[in-house]
Parts: C-alpha cells; structure tokens; sequence
C-alpha cells in the first residue's frame, strides 16, 4: 500500500527536526481561550517528514484542543498553523484533503452502515475507486469487519466504531496523520495494526501528531514526544532527551511524564488519602 | 417495590430513552465550522445538544399530546365547523383512527430507543431484583405514552358526555378508548421491535428498503389524514353517516365488521337507536372479538417490555458482508445519496419524504371540486405546496445530528451542504407540477400557460430553500423557544420567496389582464431569485 499519495516530500527523515527541510505541520505562538478558560498558551510545533510527534499530558492539558486546530475544526484565538503550507483557518478544504483525523470519541453518521460510510468520504475525497477498493477490502479483512459491514454504526461497539473511523483516515493516503487517542477501544490486534499503518506512513514519509494517554505506546512508537501541561508544552524532544530532562537516564516515560508535571508528589498524596478512607470502612 | 417508587424511578431510563432518539436525530447543533466563526461556542456543543435534546423532550410530548386532544375532538364538532348532518357514529370512527394514527406514529419514535434496552442498562447493574426492575421499565414504558393516552381518553370520553349525557355512551366509550390506546400501545412497541431487529441485522436486503418504504408511506397516510380531517365536516361525516346508517346495505354490515366503525356503532347506539338491529348485533359481536384482541394484545405488550428490561427482548444475527467492495460517485452525488440514507432512516425525519403526498393530496383537494381549473386556483395549489417543500431543508440540516462533526472533518465546505439539500427539497416538490399537470388533462383551462406556473415556482423553491439553509448555517439559537422563533424567521424569509413570483404574477394581470405577460413576469422574477440564490451560494 502506498501511503501520502501527492504528497510532496522531498527527503525521509525520522526522528529530526532539521531546519533545512520543510516541516509538514509547523505552529507558532499558538493559544486558544474559552469563555473564562485559557486552552492553550503559546504552542510552538515543528512536525517534519518521517515524524510520530506524540502529544501527552493529563486531561484537559489541551491535547485536544492542539489537534483541533490543527485540522482546522476550531480557530486559535492567537498564533498560526501551517499545515503542507496551508493554513487551516484560511484554506481548511485544502488542510483537510490533506490530513487524516481520527477524533478523541469516533462521532460517525450512526444510520449508516461502514459500507454506505466509506462510499460517502470516498466521494467527498474524490477517491478513485479501484484504490479505494483495495485498501479497504485490506484493512476490513484485516479488522474482522465481515459480521459489521452492512449493519448500522450506531449498533457497533466503540472499537468497532473506531476501526471504522481508522480506515476512513487512511484510506486517501494522506501526507498526514492527526490522531487523537486512536487506541481507544481497540482490542490487541487492531491496536498493533494501527501501529503497523503508523510505522508504514512515517517510512512513506509522511508525519503523524498523535495524542494518547498510554505511555507504552508513546514510548515504542514516538520518535518525539511533546509534553503538554495547562496548555503550555513544557518539554520536547526524544524519549532519552526527556529522561535526561528530568534527572534519570533509566526510568520509563511514565514516571518522566508525572515527573515533569509535578503529579508525582500529588499521586503519592491521593494514594495515601485514599488507603487510609479505605481502611477506615 | 411500592409502585409510586417505581414510578419515580423510572424517570431515569425513561429519559435515557427519549434523550437518545432525539440527541442524535433532532438536537439543534452548533454549525460552527460551516458557518458563521463564533469561537467562543466552540465549547458549548456537546452541554447545548444534550440540554436542548432534554428540553425539546418535555416540549414535544406535550405539543403532540396537545395536538392529539385538538385532532381526536375535531370531528365530535363537525356541525360547528359547518356540516349539515352532525353524526356521533362517525365522529368516535373518526377520533378513534386520528388517536390511533397519532399514538403509533409518535410512539414509534421514542420506543425505538425503548427496545434498544440501552436506556436500562445503567439501571440493570444496580441490585434491584427482577421484577422491580420489570416494573421500573415498565413505568418507564407507560411514560412515553402517557400524555397522549390519557389526553386522548379523557377528551373523547368528555366529549361523549357532553354531547349524549348517556352514562351507558360514556362507559362504553371508555372502553372503547382504552382498547384503541392498548392497540395503538402494542402495534408501536411491534414496529420499533420490527425496526430495531432490522437495524441489528443490518445487511443489504431488499427488504430494509421495502420496510423503510412503508414507514414512510405510513407517514404519508398520517398526514393524508390531517388532510382528510380538514374535509371533515364538508365531507366525510355525511358520507359516513349515510354509509352506516344505510338499512342493511352492504357497506354498513361490513363498516359494522371493521373496527374502529363497529366501536362507534356501540357506543352510539346507546343514545339514538337508528342503526340496523342487525348491524348492531354485527358490531356488538366484533366488537367482544377486539376487546379479547385487545387483551391479547396488552399481555403481549406487558411481556415484550419485561424481555426488553430483562435484555432478551431481541436477539437477532448479523448478517455477514459477502465483499468490502464500495462505490464512489462524485462528491456532489455522494453527499446527496448520504442526505437521503439519514434522512429517510431517521423516524423522525422520513416522515418529511412524505410531504410528496401531503403536497398532492392538498393540491388534489383544493381542486379536485371546482369544474374549471382556473389559473389562481393553481396559484393557490403551488404555493401550497411550496409552502409545504420548505420544511424539507430544517428536517435535512436536522438530520445530519452529531455526525455533521465528522463531515466537518472532510474537505466540504458549505455549498455543497446548500446544494445537496437545495436538490433534495426541489425534488421533493416535482408532485405538485406533475399533480397539475394530471389534473389539467381532466379538467379545462382558464389558460394553458398556467401550467408554467408551477414550473416557475420549483425555481423559487431551490432559491428560498438556499437562503433557508444559509440562514440556518449562521444562527445559533439559545434555547428551545429561540430555535423554534429562528425556524419560523427561516421559514417566513422563505415563504416570501416563494410568494414573490406569484404576487408578480397576480400583479401583472390585473394591470394588463394578459396571461403571457403574467407569466413572463412571474417567471423572470424566479430567474432573478435564483441568480441571487446561485450568487450567494458562490459567496460561501
């Protein structure tokens, strides 16, 4: 399967950011406030060719929040995006031929069928249809979709619905990948899959921003990792980059992530509050 | 489990249920990505669709409980509304199918969720025993009908008692109002059995199509029946009263078999004894059959809601895909075939499809009586059913629910959601010319040219239904009663639009009595609204 079709990248780089080569999503000063919330504070990104940034932090952080903007879905209320050199706020229709998204909760049109779902964004896509057809006949096979097909989605499980969600994002072959949680609910085979398409896409050399909550994950498949906290990232760089940052060559990417946003002291605290309420029942 | 406790408890599930077939299908979202840029909404929509799906619950069930009083008693006042023969007999047949019509049709739209058993599934993990749990649901079931069950009792039996004082008519329509209720009760909760099976199953079959076709026709009748109940007191009533008064005719030996006529035939007998004896006793003897049906059909009704609650209400296989092949089409195309797959799947809105029929069956009834067609005849006919083709956008924007969230993520910008929709509505207004057009072969013409006004008109349709949707795509309403006066803006913004030519149209002729120029003029004025509608599109 050829990933990123029309895509024009002009040299595969895994796991730099070299100033000299065109990075497929760049943000600056980014920020974005609600009505007496601040989402997010001056987000600087640089996402090039070959790249699976992951985005952790805590809920609420403003993982979310980033990708949205990202993919066009919401304004910033400062700062810019540059998406393959377009931005999202004037050009969305070109930002958003060019990403595939998969949202937080997978939201589909809950009448119909994956079937009559994939012929509608493939239209929309304007997909040619002996490609389309190749890949999803591949990736349905590969999910076990046969029983679920032709059934509406609203009577799908979630891992189902994000297995639907999945293909759809992959199936144009876009130079870019926004995913925002995209394990959620799959079981151990989809997710390995996933990863697999992931890895296919950087090697293509497309970029992949990804948000998730599962460390393990971040830590095989992220090539840089972005720790976001209060709506501020408040470390990048590779996994040995953060360890160093945070004063331990050896330890894992969780105990990095709550070191670098103070949840380790707060943890032990919960932790303790709750044994004693425990015990006292 | 005491049941006034079950009965407050039950409002938990039964507003599950009635949250999730209106929070997909019906909550009012915000368009912000398509429309007009309020960033500070971005938040809002996920607390706005769920309040304004809650609060659109309660007004709804009340509104069609209202509605359903009004339509069941019109026909008890048909000689105020200016029949010349007042008949009880027809009159109860009459509010017996119009509650009947109105308890399924609106039943089947909260139920669907009902069997679904997901309301109850919080429920079904505390640890309440079996059969509290059963009467819960149950109270939760009683719930969704409640309103207008009892509105509808209440006013027929009221009605009875004021028009017959007859204790005798007042306690047989009781029961004949309860068995109506029972039946309406049990024939919903069958549908939405019937077609949340199908949903499960899911599959390419025929029969999906033919089923989601007759719902649709189902509505049709429905509102060919809120047409029907306009000609009631001109129409109906003396032609049914004669029917059924009829000594020993066919027609009344057979009405006197049918339910709801033999229903009426008992009732009113107990106050004027001019029905045939042996159509009485015909009714008399139907009417022990549909008490004993009815039975039936309550334990029936009893035992699928305490499967339902149980979880074994519906077990069905899915049927396997034999291919992953897809069909693509141009964007256009693809996003129209998808308009119309949600549209006409969603209970809540097929029944906009059917406004085809209420169209022709409007413009048939304003016509069908007058020996000529004359050209404001027609004139009338086609705003009519113009009027009538402009709900179609608001039921298409409000089909597209939650999932409009996923669309935002695709390269589609706002004209083609305009045009997609603007087709559809266009389309769904092609009965009223080709009813014209059928009726113009029967009857004489004041003038042939009148047949262009319809013509004109469709183009007035496609403007006022982009400057509808447009409107729609930049507001944002707070609250059920702000939605509600926005839609009625649209729409008054719409119907106008379409007016503009006809207006045009009577103008010219009266200062010119010429139906060439009339309809020249009347036809540029579509041409110029759609040059508009078509720059305004651009402009998106």
């Amino acid at each position: 399967m050829c990933v990123c079709a029309g895509m024009e990248v002009t040299r595969k780089v895994q796991g730099t950011s070299d100033s000299s080569i065109t990075p497929l999503i760049e943000a600056s000063g980014l920020a974005k406030g609600f009505a007496q919330v601040q989402a997010l504070k001056d987000i600087d990104l640089r996402i090039m060719p070959g790249e699976v940034y992951g985005l952790l932090g805590p809920n609420g952080a403003g993982k979310t929040t980033t990708i949205k903007i990202i993919a066009g879905l919401m304004e910033p209320t400062a700062g810019w995006v540059k998406v393959v050199g377009f931005n999202p706020v004037e050009d969305p229709i070109e930002v958003k031929s060019r990403i595939g998204y998969i949202a937080e909760s997978p939201i589909l049109y809950e009448s119909l069928s994956p079937r009559d779902f994939f012929e509608f964004v493939a239209s929309v896509r304007r997909i040619d249809q002996k490609a389309v057809n190749q890949i999803v006949t591949r990736l349905a096979d590969a999910f076990d979709m046969a029983q679920y097909f032709d059934s509406p989605i609203a009577t799908l499980s979630m891992g189902m619905k994000q297995k639907v969600a999945v293909i759809a994002c992959f199936f144009h072959q876009p130079p870019i990948l926004l995913l925002d949680e995209p394990f959620n609910g799959l079981d151990a085979k989809s997710t390995r899959i996933v990863k697999d398409l992931v890895s296919l896409h950087t090697q293509q050399g497309g970029a992949v921003l990804f948000s998730t909550h599962i460390m393990e994950v971040a830590e095989h498949i992220c090539t840089r990792i972005g720790i976001i906290h209060e709506g501020s990232i408040i470390a990048e760089g590779t996994l040995d980059q953060l360890k160093s940052k945070s004063g331990g060559r050896t330890e894992s990417l969780e105990t990095v992530f709550l070191k670098l946003t103070n949840e380790e002291t707060e943890i032990a605290d919960t932790a303790k509050r709750l044994q004693e309420a425990f015990l006292k029942n | 489990m005491k049941l006034s406790e079950a009965w407050r408890l039950s409002s938990v599930p039964y507003k599950e249920s009635v949250y999730q077939s209106l929070a997909e299908e019906r909550g009012r979202m915000w368009w912000g990505a398509f429309g007009k840029s309020h960033i500070e909404k971005d938040t809002r929509n996920d607390l706005e669709l769920t309040q304004r799906a809650l609060r659109i619950a309660r007004f709804d069930k009340m509104v069609v409980a209202v509605f359903n009083v009004i339509a069941c008693s019109i026909p008890f006042f048909s000689l105020s509304l200016g029949s010349s023969i007042f008949g009880l007999t027809s009159a109860i047949s009459l509010s017996l199918v119009v509650t009947f019509g109105f308890t399924v049709l609106y039943s089947v739209q909260t139920l669907s969720s009902f069997v679904g058993a997901k309301s109850s599934a919080l429920m079904a993990t505390l640890p309440l025993a079996k059969d509290d749990f059963s009467l819960i649901m149950l109270c939760s079931f009683v719930r969704s009908v409640d309103f207008m069950v009892v509105g509808s009792i209440l006013s027929q039996v009221l009605l009875v008692a004021f028009l017959t004082m007859s204790p005798l008519a007042i306690l047989s329509m009781l029961a004949m109002a309860t068995m109506n209720a029972v039946f309406a009760v049990a024939v919903a909760l069958w549908f939405s059995r019937l077609f949340y099976k199908n949903l499960l199953r899911g599959g390419r079959s025929k029969f999906n199509t033919v089923l989601r076709l007759f719902f649709i026709l189902m509505w049709g009748t429905l509102l060919m029946g809120i047409g029907f109940l306009f000609s009631v007191p001109w129409y109906i009533v003396p032609h049914l009263e004669i029917m059924l008064l009829g000594l020993n005719t066919i027609s009344s030996f057979f009405l006197g078999i049918l339910y709801p006529f033999s229903a009426a035939i008992v009732v009113s007998n107990f106050v004027y004894q001019s029905v045939a004896f042996s159509t009485v006793m015909i009714a008399s003897l139907a009417i022990v059959a549909y008490l004993v049906l009815a039975g039936l059909a309550g334990r029936w009704t009893l035992q699928a809601v305490k499967r339902t609650s149980e979880g074994t209400g519906i077990n069905v296989s899915r049927s396997t895909a034999k291919d992953f092949s897809i069909k693509t089409r141009n964007p256009m195309s693809g996003y129209v075939i998808k308009d119309l797959k949600i549209a006409s799947r969603n209970p809540a809105t097929a029944f906009f499809f059917a406004l085809p029929v209420l169209e022709t069956v409007t413009v048939s009834l304003l016509i069908t009586n007058m020996q000529m067609l004359r050209t404001s005849m027609i004139l009338v006919a086609t705003a009519t059913g113009g009027v009538l083709a402009l709900f179609m956008p608001l039921a298409l924007l409000s089909a597209e629910g939650t999932g409009l969230e996923y669309t935002k993520t695709l390269p589609v910008n706002a004209r083609r959601i305009i045009v997609s929709k603007t087709l559809i509505t266009t389309a769904t207004y092609a009965p009223v010319p080709l009813t014209l057009l059928g009726l113009a072969l029967m009857k004489q013409l004041t003038s042939p040219l009148g047949l262009l006004i319809p013509c004109a008109i469709t183009l007035s349709i496609a403007s006022a239904s982009v400057l509808e949707i447009k409107l729609f795509l930049n507001s944002a309403a707070d609250g059920r009663i702000g939605a509600l006066v926005q839609d009625i803006q649209k729409l008054v913004v719409a119907v106008a639009i379409v007016l503009i030519p006809e207006v045009a149209y009577g103008a010219t002729y009266l200062a010119s009595l010429n139906h060439l120029l009339a309809v020249m003029t009347m036809s540029l004025a579509a041409i110029a609204e759609l040059a508009l509608a078509v720059h305004l599109i651009r402009k998106f």
